[in-house]
């Protein structure tokens, strides 16, 4: 039916299509030329950098931006892999027993997760910013591991579960039919199956954490567990009238490429996780 | 006898596999409970706590003489306050300007980047070459850190001297010969226009993903009819594709709904709730009644309120999921 199209239509369709990569890639595009731009170059309003200059990148990792900005890249990657390797194995257990496991309140259980998930976190930062001060977790690592499970936990126990809903678990009765112990059946057959859905989920949780904001900004004050979403809104420029956009820029790109090249790698099967498990629920 | 003891032992099996079953009734939900008391107890105890607090007049400043759960050191507030912050939260003029103004924010950023996902949506679902590479770089926003992605708004986008806006109407007038083009200051012109613009950017390709899935389940056969019987594209979209789009245009309006009635990162940064209140949404509202003004009382009540309006919106949202559910079973 595309082959009876006329040449406006094709035309048309072009126009349309470019049109909407420039407005969806234009702003990151922007972002990254930023970050190449010397300072002087920085308010000259051109697209492109007149000449490529690294002296962004050296601000912040080297410079004075340093302090500010490593400490949190070295928060935020600690907190969000311990955050996401604790809510993949707790969820893994929770999403095994749901998808193997006939027992009543199974979809209560997945609903209460789902509500959990749209929880407002502004709700409850205010009890634990609180809590957290009372007790010292105010300003730590924990502090911040365990309010972020709460994020990462229920979205999944959710993606799992549609995972483990897929996999033929006859598979492993039959390899062991064949002669293969519980653990040889487990380890050679369920591993491999199940592996791509842990490792989605994985992705998916060290996400969310990664782009938390409320409770970064709310439940730390110094370097010693202030993540980077906290650390970005702190920036300044290396004077009081200088606006740290290239700072900000060069954070930016060093902070999105590593989400961007995982998702896009992994991208059908997130996709396929996520709407697996909101549309058949 | 032989018969006998057959007897007895197939009730000792029954009797054994009914044990068993008990036992692995047990053990089937013993994988599932540290996940599950793990996620209630992180979210709804806080939140207990947070409807108590709503009810005491308590400011962290002018801590009083009575202990918020003794024994367990939580701080102490000045004196009980029943429903007053309630009533604050209703009438006083801020808080009920920030109602208003999540309302505004929640609604046109759901609205607008509803609509430009489903103009993707329907653009991915064609055929042509790249189109697995443009799918991937349209879903590049919504990748970005949200407060990166604000800032860069904010500094890249809106600023007034250097930001690219202005530098694109500079050029576009300097195309035209005049010497230099019009400087607007976005954010302070227009601040829930700067705020709302941001978002939609990056909730658009959210979208657009679920609105593509739901174009991907229309089944095929029903548009070559439909052609045959020569419906125009534009009749197919419209009495076809749309109604079978409905549930994936509820689900994502209320997916939607349910994480920007949340938004905090964008005001945060854009426009600081400002100028003056034009932009100070609920969320937002909260943050400074408790780490600004140190009104504990009132922003617990401003926190249980926004949960209120999050659940009602999202049993419409759980509704709807379920009713996708039995669709998929009945087919």
């Amino acid at each position: 039916m595309d082959r009876q199209l006329s040449t406006r239509a094709k035309v048309g369709w072009a126009l349309g299509g470019l049109a909407i990569l420039v407005y969806a890639l234009f702003p990151v595009a922007w972002i990254v030329s930023l970050s190449l731009k010397a300072p002087s170059d920085l308010s000259n309003q051109q697209f492109l950098p007149t000449r490529f200059s690294l002296e962004n990148y050296r601000e912040i990792f080297t410079g004075n931006a340093s302090e500010l900005f490593l400490s949190a890249l070295r928060n935020s990657v600690g907190i969000c892999l311990i955050a996401t390797f604790i809510s993949v194995v707790l969820a893994m257990f929770a999403a095994y027993a749901i998808a193997r496991l006939e027992f009543p309140g199974k979809r209560l259980i997945l609903s209460t997760a789902l509500a959990v998930a749209i929880f407002p976190v502004i709700s409850i930062v205010t009890p634990l910013f609180n809590l957290w001060r009372q007790i010292g977790l105010y300003d730590t690592w924990p502090g911040l591991i365990i309010p972020y499970l709460s994020l990462t936990l229920p979205i999944s126990i959710w993606t799992l579960s549609a995972f483990f809903r897929e996999i033929p678990w006859e598979m492993e009765q039959a390899a062991q039919v064949d002669g293969a112990t519980n653990w040889q059946a487990f380890r050679k057959v369920i591993v491999p199956l199940a592996a791509p859905g842990v490792f989605t989920t994985a992705i998916i949780s060290f996400f969310i954490a990664w782009n938390d904001f409320v409770y970064g900004i709310s439940l730390t004050s110094t370097e010693r567990a202030r993540p980077v979403p906290a650390a970005l809104a702190f920036f300044t420029g290396s004077s009081q009238f200088e606006l740290p956009t290239g700072a900000i820029s060069a954070a930016a790109v060093i902070v999105t490429i590593p989400v961007v090249v995982l998702i896009l790698l992994f991208q059908r099967r997130i996709v396929a996780g996520l709407t697996n498990g909101a549309v058949k629920g | 006898m032989t018969a006998l003891a057959d007897g007895a032992v197939d009730t000792e099996v029954a009797a054994l596999a009914h044990r068993s079953t008990a036992a692995q009734r047990m053990r089937r939900r013993a994988p599932l409970l540290p996940a599950l008391i793990f996620t209630i107890i992180i979210t709804q105890l806080p939140f207990l706590v947070t409807i108590g607090i709503s009810v005491l007049n308590w400011n962290v400043l002018r801590p009083g003489d009575n202990a918020f759960l003794p024994g367990v050191e939580l701080g102490k507030y000045e004196s009980f306050a029943g429903i007053s912050n309630y009533v604050t939260v209703f009438t006083d003029n801020r808080l009920r300007h920030a109602v208003m103004n999540t309302i505004v924010l929640t609604a046109s950023a759901v609205l607008v980047s509803v609509v430009i996902g489903l103009l993707l949506a329907v653009l991915l679902d064609r055929r042509f070459p790249g189109r697995g590479l443009a799918r991937t770089l349209l879903i590049a926003p919504f990748l970005v850190m949200p407060v990166a992605a604000a800032l860069l708004w904010k500094h890249a986008l809106y600023n007034p001297d250097y930001g690219l806006f202005n530098g694109v109407l500079n050029w576009i007038w300097q195309l035209f010969g005049a010497e230099q083009g019009p400087i607007i200051e976005w954010v302070t012109n227009m601040p829930m226009t700067a705020v709302v613009a941001a978002l939609v950017w990056q909730w658009t390709p959210f979208m657009m993903l679920i609105l593509l899935a739901g174009l991907q389940a229309q089944p095929g056969d029903i548009i070559e009819a439909a052609k045959v019987d020569g419906a125009s594209g534009w009749q197919t979209f419209r009495f076809l594709t749309l109604p079978h789009l409905r549930q994936y245009l509820e689900l994502s309006v209320l997916l939607g709904s349910i994480y920007l009635l949340q938004t905090f990162d964008a005001v945060f940064t854009i426009t600081q709730g400002g100028p003056g209140t034009a932009t100070t949404n609920l969320p937002y509202e909260i943050y400074l009644t408790m780490f600004r003004k140190y009104e504990y009382g009132e922003a617990a009540a401003a926190g249980v309120v926004v949960v209120i309006g999050t659940i009602i919106v999202a049993t419409f949202a759980l509704r709807t999921i379920s009713s996708l559910f039995r669709e998929e079973v009945g087919r």
